[in-house]
């Protein structure tokens, strides 16, 4: 097969599939951005009033809040289970790396579900609660920010594990015993050698967890009730509730320009192609 | 620098015995190498001298101190791995200064010695540079430097050489060797590579399944091994096999089947009259000796300045010898000899578990 | 050593952190009452037969696979058309085309859900299968292309060579060293693709309608109308095909 053949034999075979992405990908989101522009009242309409009414910048200010605590929970929840799952027995590393994966399959509109009736006012929780004597009056633990922290932690974590137990894995048995060896006590070695040679991990892992968080929906909607209102819950507003599509269109942009953002600051420290490899 | 002693030092795995109880020294600058093929214990033993391996029995004595059970970080050991493990995202510099900042030594003491082992290791002014930057061989020098910065009780190398291509290893080891020559530290080294424990050791512990077979200077060892199995790691070797006819003052004569007369030969340890045993011939103490035993010629193998070539005896043994070019030129059946001082008489090596 | 119980504690609740709470679902779905309870007061498998008998529910349930598998069809021809061109590319289209095929995975999906549902409206494609297949397609479409590549980076090129010497023309090459060495990447990726297609919400929320719906759909909607235990029950059903599904995989890699 000469190199002609092998372009037009490349060429066919992307074909379908660019086509796809072509017409249920690019083209749908430069008509959004098309879109944005285009409020009857001129064409920055929407922009203006998303990035100047106040309720908008708060609803912008909680969705990354959020996006934060909820990245910074799941890494310092998720490193120490990455480093034990290098450490384990073979047996119990199946045991908890099956945990992990698990969740995985089921969709977060099953995961969230489950917290909803887990923190609801007659949920088992709160029966606990109110039978020990913890409390006599249930406690609100639904429809609000914590509840929202909560379930996102649960749905992000694996994203979270993934990436740094990669990581860590890579590293070379033999770099901790050389720095045993050298004199260094566990800490030492930890701090010195293994934890700046798993930073990548780290990274890789904030990377994907933040981007997932600052998008997410229905987690969001359904355990933050009206009392956590992210991005992604308005631009939902703004389209069945207001029908109002430039600005639906605009807070989308701005979602997705956030998006690009966090992925364009991480490639600089990241192989993007390492952020698509924990998407499995 | 201190003595090392191994009393009893023993290591089993459930069934499998890793290491048989042993006991060994290393007076104090001595380079004793642990030779012998995979699965003989040799890298056991070093782990346990390290503290990598607790041993299953038996104590690890250092300049008079037990040390059995300290963990590797207090036992002040400098140790090469096999694939060096250097610190990939630090500089030479920093892999080498490590030890000595965990010893909190004083900003200028780690850099004056640091400097100085890279003079010694011939790595002047590569201190800046990466890990990754270096050939093969400069990490294995990086990794020497390390080492031996922090002044360890003992030097411990893991078959070091073993990523290197042949010239570069005859080269690093002769650099070990005039380090070692310069400045004598006790020194326990791998390796199963039986050119390199001759050119770098003072003694050699011949290691097989488990149990030192023979311990010796290279020359003893070459010149007087215990057993077959240890002519045969050693060295090229013609074993004729036969029975111990007689034995008597450190000599021993051998019937071999199809030889009209006895051979005669020094012998070893572990004799006995009417034993199985066999008689070693160094190759290159087959020589062409008028009115000797008939051979015929068969394949010459051209090795630069030798040549092996492979001797058939009318009695069907066969014996190479090797010599220089001259000695076996062009004929087809020769007469062959040998010194009888040349002649060892072994036991068979028997197979342990 | 007190450091590794506590951190072998530690992993122990955290494992069960995140597989317990999903299970809160399963007894849910046997509440007799019309309202969910956790645990239940009493124990009936009505809220079953109602899933299984009313149309409105098991429609959903045979929209939600009809679509899956016709996204995963349609996904594995395409992604591992797309995986072996990509294989053929030069470093520069290669990482282009890796970057177009793997948008989708990082752009938010409510964006995407607006997107396409904006378009929809304007075809007239809100509410038909046609939509919801493209759309899934899109979103399984990355996973089917990482896994065939993947599968074709561990290809070691000298076999093909190896069969050209032997004489085989190109197809034959494909049909039979190619192809088999990439099975398990390309069934890998179909059942990624199925179980992604299925689990789907939120493009699915936009561009669902009155009479194509799948099941995630429905029971989003009657989350918020009506909270009776036949929500836990698709939840279970839903919650089984992912552990169906998970176990197949299992199964597959294990070879």
């Amino acid at each position: 097969m000469n190199a002609m053949t092998q372009r037009l034999g490349a060429i066919a075979l992307l074909a379908p599939a660019v086509l796809i992405a072509l017409f249920a990908f690019l083209v749908p989101l430069a008509r959004l951005v098309g879109l944005s522009f285009s409020a009857k009242a001129g064409p920055f309409v929407a922009y203006a009033q998303l990035l100047g009414d106040d309720v908008y910048a708060r609803v912008f200010a909680n969705t990354f809040v959020i996006a934060v605590v909820v990245t910074v929970v799941a890494l310092l929840i998720a490193f120490p289970i990455a480093f034990a799952l290098t450490r384990l027995s073979r047996a119990s590393r199946r045991i908890v790396f099956a945990c992990v994966l698990l969740p995985l399959w089921i969709s977060v509109l099953v995961r969230t579900f489950s917290w909803m009736l887990l923190l609801e006012r007659n949920g088992p929780i709160n029966r606990f609660i109110v039978a020990t004597g913890l409390s006599d009056q249930p406690l609100s633990i639904l429809f609000n920010q914590a509840a929202v922290l909560i379930g996102m932690v649960h749905v992000l974590l694996p994203y979270a594990v993934l990436p740094i137990y990669a990581a860590i894995v890579r590293i070379e048995p033999a770099l901790l015993r050389a720095s045993e060896g050298l004199g260094a006590s566990p800490a030492t070695t930890f701090r010195r050698v293994l934890f700046p040679l798993s930073l990548t991990g780290v990274a890789t892992a904030a990377t994907f967890t933040f981007l997932l968080a600052l998008g997410f929906f229905v987690t969001p909607a359904l355990l933050g009730g009206a009392r956590s209102i992210t991005l992604s819950m308005l631009i939902d507003g703004f389209v069945t509730d207001r029908l109002d599509w430039p600005l639906a269109a605009a807070a989308s942009v701005l979602l997705l320009v956030a998006a690009l953002g966090v992925v364009a600051v991480a490639s600089r420290f990241v192989p993007v192609g390492a952020i698509a490899r924990v998407h499995r | 620098m201190s003595t090392v002693q191994f009393a009893g030092i023993s290591k089993s795995f459930g069934p499998v015995h890793a290491l048989h109880p042993t006991d060994l020294e290393i007076p104090q600058g001595q380079f004793l190498t642990l030779l012998g093929p995979s699965g003989s214990g040799k890298t056991t033993l070093l782990n346990i001298c390290a503290g990598y391996l607790a041993p299953s029995a038996g104590r690890v004595v250092v300049g008079g101190r037990d040390i059995t059970s300290l963990p590797p970080r207090q036992r002040n050991m400098g140790m090469v791995f096999q694939n060096y493990a250097l610190f990939p995202h630090m500089t030479v510099g920093e892999n080498v200064a490590y030890g000595l900042t965990v010893r909190k030594l004083s900003r200028d003491e780690i850099a004056r010695r640091v400097a100085e082992v890279l003079r010694m290791t011939q790595l002047e002014g590569y201190g800046e540079r990466a890990i990754r930057e270096l050939s093969g061989g400069q990490q294995q020098r990086v990794a020497l430097a390390r080492a031996i910065v922090i002044q360890p009780d003992i030097l411990l190398m893991d078959e070091p050489l073993g990523a290197l291509d042949r010239q570069l290893r005859k080269e690093v080891q002769f650099e070990i060797r005039s380090l070692h020559k310069a400045r004598p530290r006790t020194t326990l080294y791998v390796t199963h590579d039986q050119e390199e424990a001759l050119v770098m050791s003072d003694r050699i512990a011949v290691m097989r399944a488990g149990r030192v077979v023979q311990l010796g200077s290279g020359a003893d060892i070459y010149e007087q091994p215990a057993d077959t199995f240890v002519a045969r790691f050693l060295g090229e070797s013609n074993l004729l096999e036969g029975t111990v006819r007689t034995l008597a003052d450190g000599r021993a004569t051998l019937d071999v089947p199809g030889f009209s007369r006895s051979l005669e030969g020094r012998a070893a340890g572990g004799l006995r009259a009417g034993a199985k045993a066999s008689a070693l011939l160094r190759p290159e103490s087959v020589r062409a000796q008028t009115g000797g035993l008939q051979a015929r010629v068969g394949e010459r193998v051209y090795l630069g300045e030798l040549i092996a070539v492979k001797l058939t005896l009318d009695s069907g043994h066969e014996l190479w010898s090797r010599r220089h070019a001259a000695e076996w030129s062009g004929r087809d059946v020769v007469e062959i000899g040998w010194d009888a001082s040349a002649v060892s008489i072994l036991p068979d090596a028997s197979v342990q578990s | 050593m007190t450091g590794r119980v506590l951190l072998n504690a530690f992993v122990a609740l955290v494992a069960a952190f995140l597989v317990l709470p999903i299970l809160a679902i399963v007894p849910a779905a046997f509440s007799a009452q019309s309202f969910i309870r956790l645990p239940p007061d009493t124990w009936s498998v009505r809220w079953w037969h109602t899933f299984f008998a009313d149309a409105s529910w098991r429609v959903t349930l045979l929209a939600s696979l009809e679509v899956a598998a016709l996204t995963t069809s349609i996904s594995i021809v395409a992604g591992t058309a797309a995986a072996l061109g990509i294989a053929r590319s030069g470093p520069r289209a290669r990482a282009f085309f890796t970057a177009l095929f793997l948008g989708p995975v990082v752009t938010p999906a409510i964006v995407l859900a607006v997107a396409l549902y904006s378009m929809a409206r304007a075809t007239g494609l809100v509410g038909t299968m046609t939509a919801l297949v493209l759309a899934h397609t899109t979103l399984a479409l990355p996973f089917v292309v990482l896994n065939v590549g993947v599968s074709l980076d561990g290809l070691d090129r000298r076999l093909l060579l190896a069969a050209a010497g032997l004489g085989a023309d190109d197809f034959r090459i494909f049909r039979t060293v190619t192809l088999p060495l990439i099975a398990p990447g390309v069934v890998g990726g179909a059942v990624f693709a199925f179980v992604t297609s299925f689990d789907e919400v939120v493009l699915s929320i936009f561009l669902a309608g009155p009479t194509v719906k799948t099941l995630p759909v429905r029971i989003w909607e009657e989350i918020r109308l009506a909270y009776t235990p036949v929500v836990a029950v698709g939840a279970t059903v839903m919650l089984l095909l992912a552990l169906g599904a998970a176990s197949v995989s299992r199964v597959l890699s294990r070879k």
